[in-house]
């Protein structure tokens, strides 16, 4: 679904990604993983359009989409839940989740049905529909977040850290629904620097290192390696002990 | 009184516009004049609510664009000799033309640096006017030409029919899936590139839509008062528009139409305390405006009724993040 070849993308002119090949296929969870600076929300900016990259081609569906201007990548079907959740503080729960369809010209009666779709996945959103979501949790912002993704109906998902700043138990449900959403149909792509969380719900996965893809593999096998997880992320203390 | 209040808020904008219809009978020919100037400025600022209020973009270079949109008229009606309904549709076209110019640093800068962006505008124009003297009169000022309509009556009720008008569609951008696409800009410049939102475009369309109404807001303004002057279109004028949107609330049409016509008709009001009008316009103001931060977080006509413990319905809750 997702390919990229050779990207190389820079800030100014100081380098981050060297050379990053990966490929995320069809129905899958596949997640990048890497410890700080390794270049991981990069490569996702550099997908949606954020940043242009140097050379190197990104193709979705059968399209380079590396010259596409962001608003045009959303609308092929690619959605990106940015670092740090990025929620409209001033706009209520449901003006953030009309925002999500923007870009798809739906009628009133369809955007309301997806709605009520994503109130189904996240309960919480249907109670506190009417409240800004600046004056929500940061569990509460990051299903939002999700949410307010998914109103794009996207075949591909990226997820940038949903776990961050966030406590176990709702990192835990988060995974939960990233799973279910995955079943349902749409592919996803995470990020994360919790290597064991990602890798127990992710089916394949890559570990970058400053800006190069240094493995890549089946979770399970990934997971099993564990003195290579510890070379380049820094060991288990990261990882959650429970 | 909920029942009262919530009529009150539902009808508010009929119920302005009534009382400004009815303005021209029972009040004298120089309060007449200062109602005219408020339903002026007060189209002027609906132009601000859109740029400043949905979109987020602060900007202190509008009398500008007010003086672009007079001067335009001004210039085509006496030195080309245009009718005035020819000269004011090709005013207000140069005015948006040249607002939409003015979302091009807007791409780049955000913050207090596009706020001195706007007000290096505001500079630049006026000091344009001041100096084209053979075009635009100088210093001297521009008059002489024709209104849009033979008596100030009608010009008058023309510009209540417009304001009317813009005050719905202004309501009606709000709603829209364009004024949440704004909003979204106000709130958060990246996530709203992520959601799929054309940034460019809408900060365009922004800039575009308040010149706009910058330019008609000019072109009536010429027509009240028959003579323009480099004067009328300094930075302070700009700052006095930011505080109208302010007092208005940012986001209510109704707020922005009452405080505009307030605002300009405070001073005249004061004049009776001669030398200390300012001082007392200022603490009015502050008064007004701590009142409010102070109860619901918000400087607006809204706010004020809740401070004097009025049930509105929802205010909105003080941001935690």
């Amino acid at each position: 679904m997702l390919k990229i070849n050779d990207l190389v993308v820079a800030y100014e002119v100081a380098p981050v990604l060297h050379s990053v090949s990966l490929e995320v296929q069809a129905g899958k969870i596949v997640t990048l993983l890497g410890a700080n600076g390794a270049g991981k929300s990069t490569t996702l900016k550099a997908i949606s359009g954020l940043i242009k990259p140097l050379s190197g081609s990104i193709e979705f569906c059968g399209e380079v989409i590396s010259n596409k201007r962001p608003d045009e990548i959303v609308k092929m079907g690619l959605a990106h839940v940015p670092e740090g959740r990025l929620v409209f503080p001033g706009l209520t729960v449901t003006e953030n989740l009309k925002i999500g369809a923007y870009t798809r010209k739906a009628s009133r009666s369809e955007v309301k049905s997806d709605m009520q779709k994503a109130f189904d996945l996240f309960p919480r959103l249907a109670e506190r529909c009417n409240q800004l979501a600046g004056t929500m949790s940061g569990g509460e912002q990051q299903m939002l977040s999700i949410a307010r993704a998914m109103m794009s109906n996207p075949k591909l998902l990226m997820l940038d850290e949903p776990s961050l700043g966030l406590a176990p138990v709702i990192i835990d449900s988060i995974m939960d629904k990233i799973r279910e959403i995955n079943e349902a149909g749409t592919t996803v792509l995470l990020i994360e620097q919790n290597a064991e969380l990602a890798l127990s719900i992710s089916h394949y996965a890559y570990v970058l290192s400053v800006g190069e893809v240094v493995l890549s593999g089946d979770s399970e096998s990934i997971a099993e390696d564990k003195a290579v997880l510890e070379a380049y992320l820094g060991g288990e203390s990261e990882g959650r002990t429970d | 009184m909920v029942k009262l209040f919530k009529w009150l808020k539902k009808y508010a904008l009929l119920i302005v516009m009534l009382l400004l219809l009815a303005a021209p009978s029972v009040t004298s020919q120089y309060e007449f004049y200062v109602v005219q100037r408020g339903v002026q400025n007060a189209i002027h600022v609906l132009g601000l609510l859109i740029l400043i209020g949905y979109s987020g973009m602060l900007s202190l270079g509008s009398a500008a664009l007010l003086a672009t949109g007079a001067y335009t008229y001004g210039i085509l009606l006496v030195k080309v000799g245009l009718n005035p309904w020819v000269g004011a549709a090709l005013a207000v076209a140069l005015t948006t033309f040249i607002g939409t110019g003015l979302a091009l640093p807007a791409f780049r800068l955000a913050g207090p640096f596009l706020v001195v962006t706007t007000v290096g505008f505001g500079e630049i124009v006026r000091i344009l006017i001041l100096n084209m003297e053979p075009i635009t009169g100088g210093a001297y000022g521009l008059a002489g030409f024709a209104k849009l309509l033979p008596s100030t009556r009608w010009v008058y009720y023309l510009m209540v029919a417009a304001l009317f008008l813009i005050a719905i569609a202004v309501k009606r951008i709000g709603e829209s899936r364009l004024g949440l696409a704004l909003k979204s800009l106000r709130e958060d410049e990246v996530a709203a590139e992520v959601m799929g939102v054309d940034v460019r475009r809408a900060k365009m369309v922004s800039f575009a839509l308040s010149a706009m109404l910058a330019g008609l807001s000019g072109v009536f303004l010429a027509n009240l008062t028959g003579y323009l002057s480099p004067d009328s279109f300094t930075a302070a004028e700009s700052a006095s528009y930011l505080l109208m949107v302010v007092m208005g609330g940012m986001q209510s049409v109704t707020g922005a139409i009452v405080s505009s016509i307030v605002i300009t008709s405070l001073p005249e009001v004061l004049r009776f305390l001669s030398s200390s009008r300012l001082l007392v316009y200022s603490l009015v103001l502050l008064v007004y405006l701590r009142l409010n931060w102070v109860r619901t977080g918000k400087g607006s006509l809204a706010g004020l009724m809740k401070t004097l413990g009025f049930p509105l319905g929802t205010g909105r809750a003080k941001d935690r993040s």
